[in-house]
């Protein structure tokens, strides 16, 4: 096995900056949050906490140039832009953020290849970190996922001896690559596994596609429920789940000039901002943040899964860690899930000529 | 009658007399993990917001010192305000919300009522009127918290360049996902200076100069009307220490123009108007 | 502006600060005129827009300027109670009172931002003001590319 000191992670970190990597990891800064970034000779990497933010912007960055033109002297010249795809490697990240990146896959190198991700992932080695702790707002078992799991990883740092070490596993070629650079950082010897976190089943993800996608007359599910003016409520309506969220994936491109220059940007964008659907008439197809919270939860947990064949949403968490208003997709579901067992138990027992038990 | 009694007594009966369709107050139940943010000058984590209609559930409602969320922010949505008459659980910072945006004419007695609470105190239903007597009688003091009083002064006595390495390093955080605003019960634009784009005054970009001018014109167009509930900086995912801004923009405007919203329904907008004293030292 | 130099800065290399001068019609910008009339000399590195009046002038105006490349910006209108438009300076008067309080709080030295009252009658103040303020942003440098507020090239 190919061991690792739990305090040395700053040690393989630099030891990989010197084989030419750059390196990002979970770093506390000075008010004590622990956030994904590009890793720095100095910078405090903490294995311990969940990161605020995903690895998604390493891939697809908040803010991108994808076209350029130059105006000077009464030209309208292109210029070529190319994807800045340094060699990365993403150290320590959950499997909830690796299994994020499969669902940005299939939207970006899918059936259109986007140049820019696609230089970028190819670029980057994701080297994954089994959770040993878990908290509340986690829920990656309920929709596929495992706190243990190396889907989608080129290696896996699995916690133990009571934490003391990592066991550092490759898993790809990629992977054993970065073992390869991070040489004499790396022990060869024994340890025990942590026990892996645990996260229980906070709903039941199959009933929450099937209530979502129900045609039951009545509105008593699916799209024209009713219960969507209660979940809807709380919402606020902006961005932050869906820039903390390593799924979403909605992007807006805009235009920028100055008399000599002008460039193509694309920047996040988000679906529950109120001007998303809004058309040039004035007509908005999502008035409310009713119906933008529905289309949230649908696209994640049915439409999604539709097109793609996966759940758009890894249990990660962040979105109840940092709503402002206490919004998690996590109890969005749940009340979905009762909703639909209620519902389950009602036609079971209308089947049988009696009436439902009262909840 | 304790408070969370006598609060949850009333909220019953304004929903079975008609007062209120709807109670929005915070809600007990599960603790939220802790965040992964320290937080700056307001504490990150609030009980997530309740709402009522049915007066049989009112004992999802509580109050106590876990209660930050500004839920005044609820009223600009119109599917809340459909629901009117709308009855909000108030301690003092959404209270002065409510009596500001009363003053800019976006609430009225027909829209909202208060359930008004204290520090372990509950000071009963009331109406706008009401509620501007009792913050001025019970809660004129409100004043920023003294670490962010000191932290503004640091910073004042930093050099401009320091100072802009300062803001350089926070405003590099800013993804631009608007919470700030999202939170904040005086930004009601229904199309705001950002989504404008003819022309486009603000980059939408999360780059340097997007960032810093977003959060300074937000702190600008808050200037007279921010009463430093810290909802905004309690959103930021980013921890970007947003009432620095808003505590340096209510401070300049208390000194020079003596204004501090949210305690008049009829208090003249800052912006909007003048004195002919106003103050005019820095100009030729 | 950015391709803009003045005759100075060529021949000698030194820092020349670019201004921006946001003035109202009716006071500042008569009065930039009559001391063009009266020969009187001031400083060419101000750049000019007119508008209506200082009530006119939102404070992005004056970030937008920052952001493109002034090095300094002047904000000049009518005295109190000469505003054509009867009270439009006086609105404005409170906006540059905390807008100048938040970007230097920001970073933005102070030493970069002027407001004034020039009225029709002034030529003589408005050269001197120029003069003036050009010398002082020249002694306080280029406004740097790593400010927040300067846009930067795209990358």
């Amino acid at each position: 096995m190919k061991l690792l000191d739990a305090d040395k992670l700053a040690d393989l970190a630099a030891t990989l900056v010197a084989a030419g990597y750059r390196v990002v990891a979970p770093l506390r800064d000075a008010q004590g949050a622990v956030r994904l970034q590009v890793w720095s000779p100095g910078a405090a990497i903490d294995a311990a906490a969940i990161p605020a933010n995903s690895a998604k912007e390493f891939l697809f960055p908040s803010t991108e140039t994808i076209g350029r033109w130059s105006l000077d002297g009464g030209d309208f010249a292109p210029e070529p832009v190319r994807p800045a795809a340094p060699r990365t490697v993403l150290l320590a990240v959950r499997p909830c953020d690796v299994a994020g990146l499969a669902i940005l896959d299939a939207v970006f190198s899918g059936d259109c290849r986007d140049a820019f991700y696609s230089a970028r992932r190819e670029a980057t080695t994701i080297v994954a970190l089994a959770c040993s702790t878990a908290d509340a707002e986690c829920f990656c078992t309920s929709v596929g996922g495992a706190p243990d799991s190396a889907a989608g990883a080129d290696a896996v740092l699995r916690p133990a001896d009571g934490g003391r070490r990592f066991v550092l596993e490759p898993v790809t070629e990629k992977g054993a690559a970065v073992l390869k650079a991070a040489g004499a950082t790396l022990a060869e010897g024994q340890a025990a596994l942590d026990t892996s976190a645990e996260v229980p089943e906070r709903f039941d993800a199959p009933a929450v596609a099937e209530w979502l996608g129900s045609n039951l007359p009545d509105r008593q599910a699916g799209f024209e429920s009713p219960l969507w003016q209660d979940l809807g409520l709380a919402c606020l309506g902006c961005g932050a789940c869906t820039h903390v969220c390593p799924t979403c994936h909605c992007f807006d491109l805009q235009d920028e000039a100055t008399r000599r220059q002008a460039v193509r940007l694309r920047n996040w964008d988000s679906c529950a901002l109120a001007l998303f659907t809004a058309h040039a008439s004035g007509h908005n197809p999502r008035p409310t943040q009713v119906e933008r919270w529905r289309q949230r939860v649908m696209h994640k947990f049915r439409y999604f899964q539709e097109r793609f064949g996966s759940l758009a949403c890894t249990g990660c968490g962040r979105c109840g860690r940092l709503c402002p208003a206490g919004v998690t997709m996590r109890a969005t579901c749940a009340e979905i899930a009762r909703a639909a067992s209620l519902l389950r138990r009602s036609s079971r027992s209308g089947c049988e000529g009696r009436k439902a038990d009262a909840k | 009658m304790d408070l969370t009694d006598a609060l949850r007594a009333d909220a019953a009966a304004v929903l079975r007399d008609g007062r209120a369709r709807l109670v929005i107050g915070y809600r007990a139940g599960e603790d939220r993990p802790a965040s992964p943010h320290p937080g700056w000058a307001t504490p990150r984590q609030s009980r997530a917001p309740a709402f009522v209609s049915d007066p049989a559930r009112v004992d999802v409602l509580v109050y106590d010192a876990s209660c930050r969320q500004n839920l005044a922010a609820y009223l600009k949505k119109p599917e809340v305000r459909a629901r009117a008459p709308v009855a909000v659980v108030a301690p003092p910072a959404v209270m002065r919300s409510l009596v500001l945006l009363a003053a800019e004419s976006q609430v009225t007695d027909a829209l909202v009522v208060l359930l008004a609470v204290g520090e372990g105190v509950y000071h009963g239903v009331l109406d706008i009127a009401q509620t501007a007597a009792l913050l001025r009688e019970k809660y004129a003091d409100l004043a920023p918290a003294a670490d962010l009083v000191r932290r503004i002064e640091e910073l004042s006595r930093m050099t401009a360049e320091e100072r802009a390495a300062f803001w350089s390093a926070e405003f590099a955080r800013c993804t631009r996902c608007y919470a700030c605003r999202a939170a904040c019960p005086m930004c009601y634009c229904t199309r705001c200076i950002v989504e404008k784009n003819v022309p486009q005054w603000i980059s939408t970009a999360a780059a340097a100069h997007g960032n810093y001018a977003w959060n300074v014109v937000r702190a600008f167009h808050l200037a007279g009307r921010c009463t430093l509930c810290g909802a905004c900086e309690a959103a930021c995912p980013q921890d970007i220490p947003l009432m620095l801004l808003n505590a340096t923009a209510a401070e300049e405007v208390a000194r020079e123009f003596g204004v501090h919203p949210g305690y008049d329904p009829a208090e003249k907008p800052l912006i909007g108007s003048f004195e002919a004293d106003d103050k005019c030292d820095f100009i030729k | 502006m950015a391709q803009a130099k003045t005759q100075n800065a060529e021949a000698t290399g030194a820092f020349e600060p670019r201004l921006v001068a946001f003035v109202c019609t009716w006071c500042t910008y008569a009065g930039a005129d009559l001391a063009g009339t009266s020969r009187l000399s001031y400083a060419p590195n101000v750049r000019i827009i007119k508008l209506p009046c200082t009530g006119r002038i939102d404070p992005l105006f004056i970030l937008k300027a920052f952001e493109g490349g002034a090095d300094g910006v002047l904000v000049s209108g009518c005295y109190p109670g000469d505003c054509h438009y009867t009270s439009g300076n006086l609105h404005a008067r409170r906006r540059w009172a905390i807008f100048r309080r938040l970007l230097e709080f920001t970073g933005i030295d102070s030493r970069r931002l002027y407001f004034s009252w020039v009225s029709a009658a002034e030529g003589r103040k408005f050269a001197d003001l120029i003069n003036e303020i050009t010398a002082l942003v020249r002694a306080a440098g280029p406004f740097e590319p790593a400010s927040p507020a300067r846009r930067r090239p795209w990358t």
